[in-house]
C-alpha cells in the first residue's frame, strides 16, 4: 500500500459521508490497487471518487469481481446476467469473496460488516448491496432459500398442483426448480402414450413462483402483508414455448417483478432446462390485496423464515461468507 | 509401546515378528541454490559447484553479512504473489498462489518434480494411505508485512489468507490442500533438524503400517527475513567472498551462509515399490534422535546428543559402524558446531573414523535451516543411486580438530552402501537418518 496515505487519517465509516478530497496520491494508490482490473473499471473508479455518481457502480463492482474470477469464466460475467451465482457459477469461494469486498471497500471508501455479506449469493445481490450502501439506503431483504416443505407451508396452492420443488427469493426476483417426475396425473392424457408437460402448466409454474415472490419477497406497506387467499391470475402476454419438456427434465423457473402496486403485480418470467430456453412470458399479471398483519403472525412468519434458512446450510449451499465462518472456527 | 531393539539381529527379529515393511525413497524434487532439478543438483554435487553469491539485499553498509545462497529463477519479493515470476515449467492459478509464501511455492514446484520422478498417478498421490509431513520456518517476511498492515491499515484490511501464507505450517497447509492429500499430515518444528524429524516420523508411520506412502518436505524462504536474524546471534559468516564464505571443517570458517528452497522426497513401503514396479533411490534403513539438554542455541561441546542420535539410528537400522561408508554431516561452517559434530563422530566411529567419508554439502548450498535435513537426504539418495561420495568443498586448511578423519575435498566415484545424514537444531535437538543402497 502507498505510504502516501497517512495512517492517522480517519477511515470513513459510512459511505454517505461526503466524499473527501481525492488527492493525486490517493489516485495513484487506487490505480495501483486496481492494476489488474480493466481500464474501464479503473477509470470508473477514478470518476466515482471525484463525483460519487452511483451510475458508475455496476462497472466498478463487476470489474472488481472479474479481476478475481478465473479467466475462462470471465465471459459468463460479461453476459451481464444478475442471476449468476458467485459460488456455483463463478467459482468465487468465501475467501475470494472477502478479497472482492476488501478491494471494493478500498475503492469506494466504504465499510461493510460480515453480517451484511452473508447473504450475497448472486452478482445481482452484490450490485444491489453496493448500490444501497453507497446511496445510504436500507439494505434489501437477503436472498432466501426455501425447500419444498417451506414452499408448501407458504403457498395457498398445494400438491398435486404445486409446481415448485425449491425456490430462492431475493429482492430482484425469484428462482425455482421443478422436476417433472412423470407421475403428474395430467401426463396420463397429455399426450396419449407420450407424456409432455402442457404449456399451460409451465405458465402455471411461473405464476406460482410469482405468487411465492409476492408473499415472501415483496415489500408490503408497513403493518400489512399480502393476503395469500386473495392472489389471482389476471392476464399474460407474450408467451412463447421453445422446447418440449418431458419426465426427467428439471425446469429452472425465474420471475422478476416489473411493477408491484396493489391491486396488480406484473412479472416477466422464463423457464430453462439446463442451458436450453424452454419458455418465456413477457408479462404475467396477478391481482392481490393486503391484509393487516397481527402481532402473532409477525412472530410466526419470522419462524418460517428462520426454519427456511436452516436446511440450506445443512445442504452445503451456504452463502460465501457463512462458509468462511465455518472454515475459520 | 515397544522400543527399537538394541542389536542388529534383534532389529531384524523385531521387524520380522512385527512384519514391518522395508521403506524406500522412490522420488525426489529439488528447488535449491545448487539447482532446480535433479540433474542440475547431481552435477553440482559431482563438480562441487556452489550456490553462493554476493546477495544484493545485503549490499548495505549497515549489513555486515554479504553472501547468501538464494534460489535462482524465481522473483518472489513482491507482496503480491500475482507479481511473482517463476520457471515456465510451473503454472499456478491465482487461487493457489494467493496462500503461498516463497518457500511454499518452492515446495509446490519440488512436489511436482517428486511426483513425476516417482511416476505417481493422481490417485496414488490423493488417497487415504498417502500422507505428507513438512518442515518450514514459515515466512517471516510475509508475517512481518501482515502485522504492519494490521497496525497501519486496520485489522479488517489484511489479506484474508495472510495467516495461512505466513505461519509455520504454511507448507503442509498448502500442499495438503492443493495436492488433495488425504492421509496423515503434520508440520515439524525443531529448527535446523525439522525436516529430518519429518522424515523420521514419516518412516515410523510407514513401518507401523499407518500409511503406504509419505511425502516429506523441507522448505525455507532463504531471504533477508529468514537469514539476517541469525546475524545478531553471530552465527553468519561475515566473509564477503562467495568462493569461501561457507567452508565447514576449514580452520578459518566463521559462520554459516543462509539459503532457501525446497526438497521433497517420496517414501514408500516395499509393497508399493513392488506393486508399482519402480526402482527406488535407496532404502531408509532407520533413524534416531536425542537431545543435548545443554543450551538453547549452542551445540553440546562434546556432541553428546548427536552421538546418541547416531548410535540410536544405527541400532534402529540394524547396521554397525563398520557398514557405514559416508556421513553427510550437519556441519554448517560455524566454529563451535563443526567441532562438536567431529567429537560426536569420533565417539561413534572410534577407529573407523579414519575410514568413513565425512563431508558437509553445506559448503555448496549454504545452510537451509528447516530445509536442510530433507535437502541433504535428497543428496544422500542421489549418492546412493548414482554411486558417488560427495566431497566437502572450500577447505584450504583443515581444522586440526579434524585430523585423522576422512574428509574428501573432491567428490569421489566411490559408491557408498550405507549413509548417515546428521541434523542438529536449536534446543540441542539432534537427528540422524540412515540410508542404505537399495
Amino acid at each position: 500500500m502507498s505510504d502516501a496515505v497517512p495512517s492517522n487519517e480517519p477511515t470513513p465509516t459510512r459511505s454517505e459521508v461526503p466524499a473527501k478530497a481525492f488527492s493525486p496520491e490517493d489516485e495513484t494508490a487506487m490505480r495501483e490497487s486496481l492494476k489488474r482490473c480493466s481500464a474501464a473499471t479503473v477509470e470508473a473508479a477514478v470518476q466515482f471518487r471525484r463525483t460519487r455518481d452511483p451510475g458508475l457502480l455496476p462497472t466498478i463492482v463487476l470489474g472488481v469481481i472479474e479481476r478475481f474470477v478465473e479467466s475462462e469464466l470471465r465471459p459468463k460475467l460479461r453476459e451481464g446476467d444478475d442471476d449468476l451465482r458467485l459460488v456455483e457459477d463463478l467459482g468465487v469461494d468465501s475467501l475470494t469473496m472477502m478479497e472482492i469486498v476488501m478491494l471494493v471497500e478500498e475503492v469506494l471508501q466504504m465499510q461493510t460488516n460480515n453480517d451484511e455479506l452473508r447473504n450475497l449469493r448472486t452478482v445481482g445481490d452484490v450490485k444491489t448491496f453496493i448500490d444501497c450502501k453507497v446511496r445510504g439506503l436500507p439494505l434489501p431483504k437477503p436472498t432466501r432459500f426455501l425447500p419444498v416443505e417451506q414452499v408448501a407451508a407458504i403457498m395457498p396452492i398445494q400438491p398435486p398442483f404445486l409446481f415448485i420443488n425449491e425456490a430462492q427469493i431475493g429482492s430482484a426476483g425469484a428462482q425455482g426448480k421443478y422436476k417433472i417426475t412423470g407421475q403428474e396425473f395430467f401426463l396420463q392424457g397429455h399426450f396419449k402414450d407420450n407424456p409432455v408437460l402442457p404449456a399451460s402448466i409451465m405458465l402455471e409454474a411461473l405464476g406460482q413462483l410469482a405468487v411465492l415472490f409476492l408473499l415472501e419477497g415483496s415489500q408490503a406497506e408497513p403493518g400489512k402483508r399480502v393476503d395469500s387467499s386473495r392472489i389471482l391470475f389476471t392476464s399474460c402476454e407474450g408467451v412463447r414455448c421453445h422446447r418440449i419438456c418431458r419426465p426427467g427434465d428439471t425446469l429452472s423457473l425465474s420471475v422478476r417483478p416489473r411493477r408491484v402496486k396493489m391491486p396488480l403485480a406484473t412479472f416477466e418470467g422464463s423457464i430453462r432446462v439446463g442451458q436450453e430456453k424452454a419458455a418465456v412470458a413477457e408479462e404475467i399479471t396477478l391481482t392481490f390485496a393486503y391484509v393487516d398483519e397481527t402481532v402473532g403472525e409477525v412472530g410466526q412468519r419470522e419462524d418460517v423464515a428462520g426454519l427456511a434458512a436452516r436446511p440450506r446450510d445443512v445442504a452445503g449451499g451456504q452463502p460465501p461468507l457463512a462458509a468462511a465462518s465455518v472454515a475459520a472456527s | 509401546m515397544a522400543t527399537f531393539p538394541m542389536t542388529r539381529a534383534g532389529a531384524q527379529r523385531y521387524d520380522r515378528a512385527h512384519t514391518m515393511p522395508r521403506i524406500f525413497v522412490t522420488g525426489v524434487g529439488f528447488i535449491t541454490s545448487i539447482g532446480n532439478d535433479r540433474g542440475t543438483v547431481l552435477q553440482s554435487l559431482r563438480e562441487l559447484r556452489h550456490g553462493m553469491l554476493r546477495y544484493p539485499p545485503f549490499d548495505k553498509p549497515e549489513v555486515p553479512v554479504k553472501v547468501a545462497a538464494p534460489v535462482r529463477g524465481f522473483a518472489v519479493d513482491s507482496s503480491d504473489p500475482e507479481d511473482w515470476t517463476y520457471p515456465a515449467d510451473y503454472r499456478l492459478k491465482r487461487e493457489v498462489l494467493r496462500s503461498l509464501c516463497p518457500n511454499a511455492l518452492y515446495a509446490y514446484c519440488a512436489m511436482q518434480q517428486a511426483i513425476r520422478d516417482a511416476r505417481l498417478e493422481e490417485g496414488e498421490v490423493s488417497n487415504e494411505e498417502t500422507g505428507l509431513y513438512a518442515a518450514s520456518g514459515g515466512s517471516p517476511a510475509i508475517l512481518g508485512r501482515l502485522l504492519n498492515q494490521m497496525s497501519q491499515q486496520g485489522v479488517m484490511r489484511c489479506p484474508p489468507l495472510g495467516i495461512v501464507a505466513s505461519i509455520a505450517g504454511t507448507v503442509q497447509f498448502n500442499l495438503v490442500a492443493h495436492f488433495k492429500i488425504k492421509g496423515a499430515s503434520c508440520g515439524f518444528s525443531s529448527a535446523c533438524a525439522s525436516s529430518s524429524h519429518a522424515l523420521g516420523f514419516a518412516f515410523d508411520d510407514l513401518k507401523l503400517g499407518r500409511q503406504k506412502r509419505m511425502f516429506v518436505v523441507g522448505a525455507e524462504d532463504g531471504n533477508v527475513e529468514t537469514i539476517l536474524p541469525f546475524a545478531g546471534m553471530r552465527a553468519l559468516s561475515l566473509n564477503p567472498d562467495p568462493e569461501t564464505a561457507s567452508r565447514p571443517f576449514d580452520v578459518a570458517r566463521d559462520g554459516f551462509v543462509g539459503t532457501g528452497g525446497a526438497t521433497v522426497l517420496v517414501l514408500e513401503t516395499e509393497d508399493e515399490v513392488a506393486r508399482r514396479g519402480v526402482t527406488p533411490y535407496c532404502e531408509v534403513a532407520g533413524w534416531g534422535q536425542a537431545s543435548d539438554g545443554h543450551n538453547v542455541a549452542i551445540s553440546h561441546p562434546e556432541g553428546h546428543g548427536l552421538r546418541l542420535a547416531m548410535q540410536r539410528s544405527l541400532q534402529s537400522a540394524g547396521v554397525s559402524v563398520g557398514d557405514v561408508d559416508y556421513v553427510n554431516a550437519h556441519a554448517t561452517s560455524t566454529p563451535i558446531g563443526d567441532v562438536s559434530e567431529v567429537k560426536a563422530l569420533r565417539a561413534v566411529f572410534g577407529g573407523d573414523v579414519s575410514r568413513v567419508a565425512v563431508s558437509s554439502t553445506k559448503a555448496l548450498t549454504g545452510h537451509g535451516l528447516s530445509l536442510a535435513g530433507a535437502m541433504e537426504s535428497g543428496f544422500c539418495a542421489l549418492a546412493l543411486r548414482e554411486g558417488f561420495t560427495p566431497g566437502s568443498a572450500h577447505i584450504s586448511q583443515l581444522d586440526p580438530a579434524c585430523s585423522g578423519m576422512n574428509i574428501p575435498r573432491e567428490t569421489q566415484s566411490i559408491a557408498p552402501r550405507v549413509v548417515l545424514n546428521n541434523s542438529s537444531g536449536f534446543g540441542g535437538a539432534n537427528v540422524c537418518l540412515v540410508f542404505r543402497r537399495a
